[in-house]
């Protein structure tokens, strides 16, 4: 058997196992919580890119997804072309905007960085709610599921392999990032900025890409999104409940690390499904769940800050230690 | 085995687990679903929905049931339209539900209509006001209450034809204010409003405002703005919060206006706006479904009947008048009965049929409303009848169209803010 | 008509009241911003649940006025204190353990902790919207051409004489004096001998102090809701970060600069888009001068 390392391992049982899922079930509720499971999980690796391997966390990744989300619908809706044309614009406008950002925070850091991209999302929500005119504003787009490939008018089975797919993009991007020089560069940045400049790593430009890549994904994972769901409406796409959803995954499953954001997507989608599933059909109860959510996600970040992957880490150094 | 995979099969298996607990209704029972926002800023209106929902089951299951069995629920709480689609395939798949019911806000209808749609089940929608909803062609997905169109329809009619006569002025005479609160629900109906007001009445439009009503504050520069354009009529749809901070700041800055016109259950039409204000309330209109001071009498026997029984129930769980979102949500459910009578079955084609098969006049259920399905399986706004309402002394009353009503629109100019009695 | 067109008596009415009412409201901002000015600027913790707090002030207000008929001013009396308890709660319960941590973790403790404490306003007390009139929340005051809110006036009052005391109490007390110490520098602090873990808790209790006292204070204002905090804490932050962190002064100065920019802005250009002003001068401050208005230039990435 080829000895590949622990963390690879993990990755080809989740990925497998959703590979295998459309073989073994039929119920599109499960389907549609795989799916689910693994287009959060490619956001947060997109989130991952600039928050985790850059150092750049951002509260406001909405923006991407909505921008991605509205290109879509809108090109499906509005101008009756196919999606994927949407998902194109959508990434380059992203990307743009990513460069906007990065370019304009770059002397920020820690938390203000991260205010200044919730500030940025809020503008842009504010201005699909108003642009009445091209957006439909606040009453939001809704998607005519046209059956077929190029118009992404798919079955719950095939939209399954295409996130699956998007996902293991997601994932090789972001191993290529830990092993190449660039991923070291971006490392350096994240760790000390002086010092990497110091070094003579052009910060600044390589934390703008960082932010264009990320954007790009996460518009992409939106223009998917706004297909799959069949509505886009600028008080969810745009919402920082959905920014901080995609730093989340990534910081409970292991900031930083490939397999992390899709671990703690598997995570918190379930748990969030399972307790609201649970929860909300009793009366009197329904925002229990929420509560579970908030205290478990304290307890989590503070407890095991490295998330999932931290944890496994340390079993394996545990049990190194007691075979040594 | 590495520890890392056994950790990842134990996720995996909590998960299957969590997901694979599959409930099965008892025999003798049907069971529907039922979507709404539980959570979330839309929570209070979702939970009225939902018990409006309960006291009309209640009332179905004393008359037999559906089908000859006990009507029973599925709920799930949709917050969010992601939330919304992925539940409403829970309901379907997990539950085994052919008919799903819901979900009060227009943010919602669309993503879950679209997911019950796929899988061929049918989803009876009974208080969105998204105009679009029923333009999108899918032959399983219908909609018990008028849109957002219809509202802003009722509300023009109103101004135009009762208030202008009352107010001597003809209604391309009335200088007209759109002020709204910027969700959907509020821009739909706004616009719609706005539109009519132009075309068919030619009335003049001297300012259109929007906000946002989760993060208005202060009211001061729209106030200081409208009192030098002077409107005649300030149309207003406001929500909960944002509605009697308006109210108490244009009465602290004397901003005097002829008539003030709102539409639907929220803002101005919920009984919050009455209890936060008391008398100082008087003279605001609403939109909405039959209060106190409706002529029960004008309605056909049959719909007598019913009326008082969900008022009856109403007032027994609640200590209240039905609120707006009872009487949507519970009109909306008797009809859906009604379908279910006549079609026996949920089998799609049969409901369809059913559904357009209905014909009732005005005055025959609950609310006393009609019904008359089009293709596109919208329930027509005439038959879909609404009402204007009006605050008098700390009371929602029934006061317009008058032949269903034994009170009368006082205050017509509104006089001084002191002088509301 | 252009009402800004002509100038006369009509017009002067129409700029008082909007300067009336935009000093009115920047002091409710003040109320809001110090206690987090002061929580951000001396713990370095972006607090998301600052707004829930705020939110629980004015659930306290409207039961106390409701089940025991006790006007909020009286509850403010009562309040004070008892948020500085819940303050030292928090604190110990849940920021202690993450006072170290990485700025992600901090963030996301106070994400928990709003998630949690919103629902849990929800599930106890609903989302019905709960609105108090105490006598004096109807008594108008006109001056000039202008008309204001008697509980607006107090909660300004209230608002100076907390930037005022904050301001005393930072600059000329010891506990002060070793507060700003320790946001300078906490290394350089913990040698001299400063019980960090102290000063941090004292912080936060003050600072949930000052924010639920603000909302027993706006409470005859604004209904209550488990959302009410959303109203107001995205641009408490941006109050915040224009008036430069840790500064009463500047907490002060910014709210009335935020709301001069809203309701400026509204006026002129409709208010839907007034988040956008704002933010889009919380965009401007963050790229030219992120220190705020009245912080040291640098200071915004010592301890970041």
């Amino acid at each position: 058997m080829t000895r590949l390392p622990p963390g690879r391992w993990a990755a080809v049982v989740l990925f497998g196992a959703a590979a295998l899922t459309p073989l073994v079930v039929r119920d599109s509720f499960i389907l549609d919580s795989v799916i689910l499971i693994l287009l959060w999980g490619a956001l947060s690796a997109g989130w991952n890119i600039a928050g985790g391997y850059a150092g750049q966390v951002s509260l406001g990744h909405a923006a991407f997804f909505g921008l991605g989300a509205y290109a879509a619908a809108l090109m499906s809706a509005r101008y009756q072309q196919s999606p994927w044309l949407g998902l194109l614009v959508g990434v380059a406008l992203s990307m743009c905007a990513g460069a906007l950002i990065g370019y304009l925070s770059n002397r920020l850091r820690g938390p203000y960085f991260a205010l200044s991209t919730i500030a940025f999302a809020e503008v842009l929500r504010i201005v699909a709610s108003r642009w009445r005119g091209f957006t439909a504003g606040s009453e939001g787009v809704p998607v005519p599921y046209r059956p077929g490939f190029w118009t992404l008018g798919l079955s719950h089975v095939a939209w399954l392999y295409l996130i699956l797919a998007v996902a293991l993009g997601c994932y090789a991007l972001q191993v290529y990032l830990e092993r190449s020089r660039v991923g070291y560069q971006l490392a350096g940045v994240r760790e000390d900025e002086d010092a990497a400049e110091a070094l003579g790593i052009a910060t600044r430009r390589l934390k703008i890409k960082a932010i264009m890549v990320s954007a790009a994904v996460t518009s992409l994972c939106g223009s998917l999104w706004a297909q799959y769901v069949g509505f886009v409406d600028p008080a969810h796409v745009f919402s920082i409940d959905l920014s901080i959803r995609f730093a989340l995954n990534s910081i409970i499953g292991g900031i930083g690390t490939a397999l992390g954001p899709f671990l703690g997507s598997v995570l918190i989608t379930s748990l969030e499904t399972y307790l609201r599933a649970t929860f909300s059909g009793i009366p009197g109860f329904s925002g229990t769940y929420l509560i579970i959510y908030g205290v478990v996600l304290i307890l989590i970040v503070r407890f095991a800050p490295e998330g999932l992957t931290g944890i496994a880490a340390r079993w394996r150094l545990r049990r190194a230690r007691a075979h040594a | 085995m590495p520890r890392r995979l056994l950790a990842s099969l134990v996720v995996s298996l909590l998960v299957v687990v969590a997901v694979a607990a599959v409930t099965h209704g008892q025999s003798g029972e049907y069971k529907i679903g039922v979507l709404e926002p539980l959570t979330g800023p839309l929570a209070g209106e979702g939970k009225r929905h939902l018990e409006g929902y309960e006291i009309v089951r209640d009332m179905i299951n004393a008359r037999g049931g559906v089908m000859g069995k006990k009507l029973v629920f599925a709920v799930a709480d949709a917050p969010d339209p992601t939330a919304a689609a992925t539940e409403a395939t829970r309901l379907i798949t997990r539950e085994g539900v052919k008919i799903v019911t819901g979900t009060f806000s227009s943010r919602l209808c669309g993503a879950a209509s679209e997911a019950a749609a796929r899988h061929n089940v049918i989803y009876w929608e009974t208080s969105c006001v998204d105009p679009r909803f029923s333009k999108r062609g899918l032959k399983t997905v219908y909609r018990t209450e008028i849109d957002a169109t219809g509202f802003g329809w009722y509300n023009v009619e109103f101004i135009a034809k009762h208030l202008a006569p009352r107010l001597g002025k003809k209604p391309s005479e009335l200088k007209i204010a759109f002020l709204s609160e910027d969700s959907s629900y509020g821009q739909g109906v706004t616009e719609s409003a706005r539109q009519r007001a132009k075309d068919e009445f030619k009335m003049q439009e001297v300012a259109a405002e929007y906000y946002n009503f989760q993060t208005i504050n202060d009211f001061t520069p729209i106030i200081v703005k409208f009192k030098q354009l002077a409107p005649d009529v300030v149309h207003h749809i406001g929500y909960t919060n944002d509605a009697p901070l308006f109210w108490r700041q244009a009465k602290e800055q004397n901003f005097l206006f002829k008539a003030h016109v709102h539409a639907g259950a929220t803002g101005y039409g919920s009984s919050d706006f009455g209890k936060a204000l008391g008398n100082d309330a008087n003279g605001a209109f609403a939109l909405l479904e039959p209060g106190p001071g409706f002529r029960i009498e004008s309605l056909k026997p049959d719909g007598q009947k019913l009326e008082k029984e969900f008022r009856d129930a109403v007032q027994k769980r609640t200590g209240s008048y039905p609120l707006g979102a009872h009487q949507l949500a519970g009109g909306g459910l008797w009809l859906l009965k009604l379908v279910l009578d006549r079609a026996k079955t949920d089998d799609p084609d049969k409901f369809r049929a059913a559904v357009m098969s209905l014909d009732l006049p005005v005055g025959s259920m609950i609310n006393g409303w009609g019904v008359k399905f089009s293709e596109t399986g919208q329930n027509a706004n005439d038959r879909v009848q609404h009402y204007m309402l009006q605050w008098q002394n700390g009371q929602l009353v029934t006061v317009w169209p008058e032949e269903f009503t034994t009170m009368r629109a006082k205050w017509i100019p509104l006089p001084a803010w002191d002088q509301r009695k | 008509m252009d009402p800004a067109a002509r100038l006369g008596p009509a017009q002067i009415d129409v700029v008082a009241q909007l300067a009336v009412s935009t000093v009115l409201l920047g002091g409710i901002y003040a109320l809001i911003a110090v206690g987090l000015t002061l929580i951000f600027g001396v713990m370095r913790v972006v607090n998301f649940a600052h707004g829930e707090f705020l939110m629980l002030g004015m659930y306290l207000a409207f039961f106390a006025f409701t089940l025991q008929s006790l006007d909020p001013y009286f509850v403010l009396v009562v309040a004070i204190p008892l948020f500085f308890g819940v303050g030292l709660v928090v604190y110990l319960l849940v920021m202690k353990g993450v006072i170290d941590a990485s700025h992600n973790v901090q963030i996301f403790t106070t994400v928990g902790l709003s998630t949690a404490l919103q629902n849990l306003a929800l599930v106890l007390w609903t989302g019905d919207f709960r609105v108090i009139r105490p006598w004096h929340s109807s008594v108008v005051l006109r001056i000039g051409g202008t008309a204001f809110n008697l509980s607006q006036v107090v909660a300004f009052a209230v608002a100076v004489a907390l930037t005022v005391g904050l301001f005393a109490f930072m600059k000329w007390t010891h506990t002060g004096r070793v507060m700003r110490a320790t946001a300078q520098d906490r290394d350089a602090a913990t040698l001299m001998g400063v019980d960090t873990d102290r000063v941090y808790r004292l912080t936060f209790a003050i600072g949930i102090a000052c924010v639920g006292a603000a909302g027993v204070l706006v409470s005859p204002l604004y209904a209550a809701y488990p959302q009410a905090g959303l109203q107001f804490v995205l641009l408490a932050y941006v109050v915040v970060v224009l008036g430069g962190l840790g500064d009463m002064v500047g907490a002060m100065v910014g709210s009335l600069i935020v709301a001069t920019v809203e309701i400026a802005g509204s006026y002129m250009f409709g208010t839907a888009w007034k988040e956008v002003f704002y933010f889009l001068l919380f965009i401007a401050v963050l790229v030219f001068r992120p220190a705020g208005l009245f912080g040291q230039r640098g200071a915004e990435t010592l301890g970041v």
